[in-house]
């Protein structure tokens, strides 16, 4: 179903301020990761932590949700589709990945947020938590810089499936054209 | 986003393009990459479990 020209600017104007809120939260949380390994003030390294607790659930969740669901919604209204092309496809599958990872994540961002909430002291064990948190973020900032090139660059190529429904298409637009053609003449 | 690319006008169906096929490489190799982190032992899971009850932490 194409949508009318005011709903799927909507539906854009959700994705776009979605993934890139998302974008910009990841740089902020990658900022507070790297303050909590390195930091040498105690009070600062906590408030790193608690500050990572409070956007992830409250900010990075919500906006990974919305990218997702605007996404395919702005897809699915428009003559891109959501099949047809590869872009498109990689966008959505890299998106749904993003978003699991994300959620297996927010366990070690609670531990650390809640370690932080009770003391003012990281414990040595959380060192491996501290570093996956830096990486973790680093490697989410990739996948979302690629996510919005491919939004922009939107490079060519058309799944079999979306070649067989534009194929499909055209061979009932020229048999209509033919009928017509016939009738007239 | 009404733009159109690689309009097939005949019967068979495009090839995979290049660019598709190195991102499915690249995406694999991670894929292997993660797994054997994960499998050495650097990965969060089991271990984490441990830590939540070394620190007797609730979700915030």
């Amino acid at each position: 179903m194409i949508m009318t020209p005011g709903l799927r600017k909507v539906a854009l104007t959700a994705h776009v301020t979605s993934s890139l809120g998302w974008f910009g939260a990841v740089a902020a949380f990658l900022a507070l990761a790297v303050a909590g390994l390195t930091g040498q003030d105690p009070l600062m390294v906590r408030a790193a932590y608690l500050t990572m607790g409070l956007t992830t659930r409250f900010v990075i969740i919500p906006f990974a949700f919305v990218s997702l669901l605007s996404g395919v919604v702005s897809s699915l209204g428009t003559t891109w589709g959501l099949f047809r092309y590869y872009w498109v496809l990689l966008k959505l599958l890299l998106t749904m990945l993003a978003t699991i990872v994300l959620l297996v994540h927010t366990q070690p961002i609670d531990l650390l947020a809640g370690v932080a909430a009770k003391t003012t002291v990281i414990s040595a064990s959380l060192h491996s938590q501290q570093l996956l948190m830096v990486n973790a973020s680093a490697a989410a900032l990739v996948v979302l810089l690629v996510l919005t090139v491919l939004s922009v660059y939107k490079p060519r190529g058309m799944t079999p499936y979306g070649w067989r429904k534009q194929y499909g298409q055209r061979k009932g637009i020229a048999a209509i054209d033919a009928a017509t053609h016939s009738r007239s003449g | 986003m009404s733009q159109t690319h690689g309009k097939p006008d005949r019967g068979s169906a495009p090839s995979t393009p290049g660019w598709v096929k190195m991102f499915g490489i690249i995406f694999i190799v991670l894929l292997v990459l993660v797994v054997i982190l994960h499998l050495t032992g650097h990965g969060f899971g089991s271990h984490m479990h441990m830590l939540i009850r070394e620190h007797g932490v609730q979700r915030l």
